[in-house]
């Protein structure tokens, strides 16, 4: 009961624009942004990259910044999915089975006929995914980014920019603590920041390098899911 | 020479495959006013007359020297008809509309023009039908199949000729559609039961442009639907033009009877462009959009994207927004550096493993000795630069680094990473491995 209260009053700040912490992508994000805003020359984006290189986020911060585009983030297609003129960020496209790929193939012809933007992530570039010629072809056809995880040193920023829209009071020590000893993708990064902070609440403990060493301790042996 | 004309014809239907000979041979006539020891030939159109010119002209002229045992010169020219024929059906002869609008219901996007449509060995054979189609729509290659592989301009080419269509007939019912939207209208004509009006629409159509047919594959009702619609523009001279994946016969999933309508008028390929031919498409996109690009620029992009023209220009675009971004002339250099990541085959997951592997083999070392205790430097040294890669390629944690070499700990992985990073600065020899290495893992 207590632990379910804590999860409730502290919901992860949601992924936006201006939360992204940009390094070597600021380009991309630069694109995300002109597209939000229905500025922009381009309306057809890809974007690909390791997992924790900000994909998720930048498309979830899309679909927030452009809500007054309808934007939607889609993971898997909706049968009843339509494209208008607004703005579509769909996740994960190496994952679409057949029929999904015929429906993403259609939303883009239709968002492309009627003046929408769609942008799109994967896990290769586009000429390397294994989807549908036709849907590979369209996907390579706009602007397409790589997007490059952060140095050590913009991980750092990132967990101190995190750590404080929560008001999490987050020492150094710790910070350079995690990056030598957890999974350094921002999205685990991030998770076992979150946890950390119900930990804290939870022992009513200020974090501390002794904190956190226990608390990676014991999540060892469950490894943190990626929110 | 009548007679000389038909064994010429009965040579060519032997030496040549039906669907050839039926498209080029058959439809030419031996024009009767010819003075005897010429031969005159008409073709139905000027498209047929060049590409008779450029293919067969030579073979038929071989034939009538062999034949009447003398070398003689054959003529080719334009039959009258062709004139006669001219005027628009008269169902789209009505007052003029507004252009715009007509675009729009037809579902053409107006960019799509034979203007910038780029010519090349690859597509000139379907753009020259396409052009013929559209100023004869009806009367001259009905229905017009044009296959291809993905992004080679069959879109294009088939938006092409709609605009063409509709600028010179603005009142004439064009529809511009992809197989898969044709699907859904079935599937809504279906459940609303309009399937009257759906009827009445597809079959009142002067111009049906349909996109992907292969789409259709397993689709029975639709099937069903398409083969009435088709039946009736057909016969009434109204064109369709159908743009496919693959050669009719190799469509997979589709009736019988569709597929060999499909070839009853004429079905050119479109093949993937030749590197001159993308230079020129690079060259032609940056201009659409008043963008300067020097030669050797367009060279680079042209010569490093092969597969289809939306890559290309989806490559191109890179460029221009990596110098816009970084507001920087586009120059040879510039556009390396905008499409390094696109061009480099990224080895999707680099794993410890993989890095352990490729330094072993690459400093003639054995797997073991990464994790073994060993400290002589042939070994401790190799071993150091795969921790450091495996720190920079990947994403697990140090801790996870140390164990995956022998249980090492995770302050050893760091020693080691600032070992090779300080090695790298002192030593140009270390820095090119270490550069060699990562370049051979990342593929």
């Amino acid at each position: 009961m207590m632990q379910q209260l804590l999860l409730q009053l502290a919901p992860p700040p949601a992924p936006t624009l201006d939360n992204f912490v940009p390094g070597r992508n600021a380009a991309a994000l630069q694109v995300l942004r002109d597209i939000a805003a229905g500025s922009g020359n381009e309306r057809f984006v890809y974007l690909w990259g390791e997992p924790g290189s900000g994909r998720t986020h930048l498309l979830r911060g899309l679909a927030q910044a452009a809500r007054a585009r309808n934007a939607l983030y889609l993971d898997g297609i909706p049968e009843n999915a339509v494209a208008d003129d607004g703005v579509i960020a769909i996740d994960e496209v190496q994952r679409l089975g057949a029929d999904d790929q015929i429906r993403l193939f259609d939303l883009y012809n239709r968002a492309r006929a009627a003046g929408g933007a769609l942008v799109a992530s994967g896990d290769a570039a586009p000429a390397q995914l294994a989807l549908r010629a036709d849907l590979r072809s369209r996907l390579a056809w706009g602007l397409a980014f790589q997007l490059h995880p952060l140095s050590d040193a913009e991980k750092a920023a990132a967990l101190r920019a995190h750590a404080h829209e929560r008001a999490l009071a987050l020492p150094e020590d710790v910070i350079a603590y995690l990056l030598l000893h957890a999974r350094r993708d921002m999205a685990s990064l991030i998770a076992i920041l979150d946890a950390l902070d119900r930990h804290s609440l939870e022992q009513k403990r200020l974090i501390t390098l002794p904190l956190v060493r226990s608390a990676l301790e014991a999540m060892k042996d469950k490894p943190c899911s990626t929110p | 020479m009548e007679r000389f004309w038909l064994s010429c014809l009965s040579r060519l239907e032997n030496e040549l495959p039906a669907q050839q000979f039926n498209t080029w041979i058959k439809p030419l006539r031996l024009d009767s006013k010819t003075p005897s020891g010429q031969i005159a030939l008409l073709a139905p159109n000027r498209f047929v007359l060049d590409w008779i010119k450029n293919r067969y002209l030579a073979r038929i002229e071989a034939m009538a020297a062999e034949y009447f045992s003398s070398p003689i010169r054959v003529s080719l020219a334009m039959a009258q008809t062709e004139a006669a024929a001219k005027p628009a059906p008269a169902s789209i002869t009505e007052p003029a509309r507004r252009r715009s609008g007509g675009h729009e219901k037809a579902g053409l996007i107006p960019e799509f023009t034979f203007d910038n449509f780029v010519i090349g060995k690859a597509n000139q054979l379907a753009r020259a039908a396409g052009l013929q189609v559209s100023e004869h729509p009806g009367t001259s290659y009905n229905p017009l199949f044009v296959y291809g592989g993905v992004g080679l301009g069959k879109t294009h080419l088939i938006h092409a000729v709609g605009n063409n269509v509709l600028a010179q007939h603005p009142t004439a019912k064009v529809r511009y559609l992809h197989a898969a939207q044709y699907i859904s209208d079935v599937v809504r004509a279906y459940h609303q039961k309009s399937f009257d009006e759906f009827k009445r629409y597809y079959h009142s159509l002067d111009l049906l442009l349909i996109d992907d047919i292969q789409f259709f594959s397993g689709k029975d009702r639709t099937q069903e639907e398409f083969f009435y619609a088709f039946n009736a523009l057909i016969e009434a001279h109204k064109q369709v033009i159908i743009t496919c994946d693959t050669y009719p016969k190799d469509i997979s999933g589709i009736e019988e009877r569709l597929k060999s309508r499909f070839s009853w008028g004429l079905s050119v390929g479109i093949e993937p462009p030749e590197q001159e031919m993308r230079v020129a498409i690079v060259q032609k996109k940056a201009e659409a959009i008043s963008v300067r690009l020097d030669e050797e620029v367009a060279f680079f992009i042209a010569k490093h994207i092969r597969s289809n023209v939306r890559e290309l220009e989806g490559a191109l675009k890179s460029v221009i927004a990596f110098s816009r971004f970084n507001g920087k002339d586009i120059s040879l250099d510039l556009a390396k550096e905008a499409l390094k990541d696109l061009l480099s085959v990224q080895n999707r997951q680099i794993s410890i493993d993989n890095i352990q592997k490729t330094v072993a083999e690459f400093y003639k070392i054995k797997i073991s000795d990464m994790h073994s205790k060993k400290r002589s430097r042939n070994v401790a040294r190799p071993r150091q630069m795969a921790m450091a890669l495996a720190k920079e390629l990947t994403q697990h944690s140090l801790p996870d680094i140390g164990d995956a070499f022998g249980n090492r700990d995770h302050t050893t992985v760091l020693h080691a990473c600032r070992t090779i990073a300080s090695l790298r600065e002192k030593h140009t020899e270390i820095n090119h491995d270490y550069h060699v290495l990562e370049q051979v893992l990342k593929g």
